[in-house]
């Protein structure tokens, strides 16, 4: 029914900031668990607020799974709260 | 009097831009593995679920909105459920409506995912069709490749909706009073915006069967005989191109229902529900500086019986508490057996016009008190403080999108 899986990770991120539609482009990821997953499209980028802090979202795509980063703007921590592997159910 | 013949010849110049299945649309985008899948939207993780939006590709496949997710999965084998996401909602129709204020200072939103664009006051014109197309590439360059929108332009905003309609997705359609008949034959009356099925059962009953019949019917035949009042008149004019809906519509009521997460729930589960809907509706209430006089409760039972109680007050109110208190002595009289609640203010007024009272001191610690809550809640998040008694509702009840309406966005 749903695919989503929901997850806590806090990921080690190689990010590029330039310009454009997406000034911060997440381009590769390193999970706790050694893996590591180069980004072929982010999807949409967009900002949530969590209490007062603004949290970056970034909905992203290995091509074989899509991904959820989440960037903190006050720790500029990386998280991977949701992995979605739509061939998988 | 007009003559039936006689049809708005100006330039077009509204502009209707409306999302395709913007939320499912929306999803796609931010995941590129579902584009092109049968997807549906749904508010809750169950199969007995609701669909609020549904892909093109699920509704080439007969998915509809509104149908339970277990009957669309049999119709689609493979539909994926996406849970609603409402800040991304929120995101996309914020950069929607950026895009749509370059164009126009008249500008309204009509819902989360459809905008209308006056361009009457415009000294410097430029073709509306290119300004159509414009803004389509701009919504792929400025949200993301997979967004897509249907421009419908026309001399008044039905029209302009009518014609957004036309050719889904991604179209870009004009009526003006040249193809007006040649539009009005390829639709059905439910196809008209504001025509369900209860008013074509009333334009059925004077031989009024298709558009072009009730185009050709006289404004007399309509205010008479069809809807017995100016609505008559006013469609008559507003099905040949003359604007009739350019008014603003104001807040008539604010309200909140849940569909319970369990049938068997004990009652005093359900009043904590129902004093959550409580806070959510007073927080709505407030956040349109707006007070009621008027308070409706209903429940639905799981055997289809539908029980209501409301009632009118003298002293306005506003506050959770009092909110929660006028709601909860209505429902101590509802059924057994429910299956979901609900609950909506009315009576109106604004915030400003309250009247004095004898209890002077009590109502303004009441009100700075509840105006100091809204303020945390406001800088640290929806329902940062809140009622111990809605703790437990609050991991069932989330807040949701109000599709049809742009007042809590």
């Amino acid at each position: 029914m749903n695919d989503e899986l929901f997850l806590n990770e806090r990921i080690k991120v190689v990010a590029v900031f330039g310009e454009g539609l997406n000034p911060c482009r997440p381009v590769r990821f390193k999970r706790p668990n050694g893996q590591e997953i180069a980004v072929t499209e982010i999807g949409l980028r967009h900002p949530k607020a969590k209490g007062k802090k603004t949290v970056h979202i970034f909905d992203v795509t290995d091509g074989q799974a899509d991904y959820r980063l989440e960037l903190d703007s006050e720790s500029l921590v990386w998280h991977l709260t949701i992995e979605a592997d739509h061939a998988g159910i | 009097m007009l003559e039936s013949k006689t049809y708005n010849r100006e330039e077009p110049m509204i502009m209707h831009v409306d999302l395709n299945s913007a939320f499912a649309s929306i999803e796609q985008q931010a995941r590129p593995l579902l584009r092109g899948q049968p997807i549906a939207i749904v508010n809750r993780r169950t199969e007995y679920t609701a669909i609020v939006t549904a892909s093109y590709e699920a509704k080439a496949m007969g998915v509809k909105v509104g149908m339970k997710f277990i009957e669309a999965a049999r119709l689609a084998p493979g539909l994926l459920a996406v849970e609603s996401d409402p800040s991304k909602y929120r995101f996309v129709y914020k950069k929607l409506m950026a895009i749509l204020n370059d164009y126009s200072s008249d500008v309204v939103m009509k819902s989360i995912d459809e905008g209308v664009i006056d361009f009457h006051q415009l000294a410097i014109r430029r073709p509306l069709i290119d300004i159509g197309y414009e803004i389509k590439n701009r919504l792929k360059d400025e949200v993301g490749c997979a967004m897509r929108c249907n421009v419908g332009i026309g001399t008044n905003r039905f029209l302009a909706k009518t014609a957004a309609g036309l050719h889904k997705p991604d179209g870009l359609d004009i009526i003006r009073a040249d193809n007006l008949r040649e539009v009005y034959k390829s639709l059905k009356l439910t196809d008209l915006t504001g025509i369900a099925q209860q008013t074509e059962k009333r334009l059925n009953a004077v031989g009024i069967f298709k558009p072009l019949e009730f185009l050709d019917a006289s404004s007399e035949t309509l205010q008479r005989m069809v809807f017995k009042s100016i609505c008559g008149s006013q469609w008559y004019l507003r099905l040949r191109g003359f604007e009739t809906d350019d008014r603003e519509i104001t807040t008539k009521t604010v309200g909140r229902q849940y569909v319970l997460e369990k049938r068997d729930l004990a009652r005093h589960d359900i009043l904590t529900r129902l004093h959550n809907l409580c806070e959510s509706v007073g927080f709505r209430l407030r956040g349109q500086n707006k007070v009621a006089r008027g308070i409706y409760v209903y429940a639905k039972t799981i055997d289809h019986k539908y029980w209501h109680a409301c009632r009118t007050y003298e002293l306005p109110f506003y506050s959770d508490k009092a909110i929660n208190a006028l709601a909860q002595q209505l429902f101590s009289k509802a059924p057994d057996k429910i299956k979901e609640i609900g609950l909506h203010c009315y009576n109106l007024s604004s915030n400003q016009d309250k009247q004095l009272s004898l209890f002077g001191d009590y109502l303004a610690r009441e009100e700075h008190l509840t105006r100091a809550i809204d303020e945390i809640n406001n800088r640290y998040g929806d329902r940062t403080i809140h009622s111990a008694n809605t703790l437990e509702a609050t991991r069932f009840i989330k807040q949701k999108i109000p599709f049809g309406s742009t007042r809590y966005l």
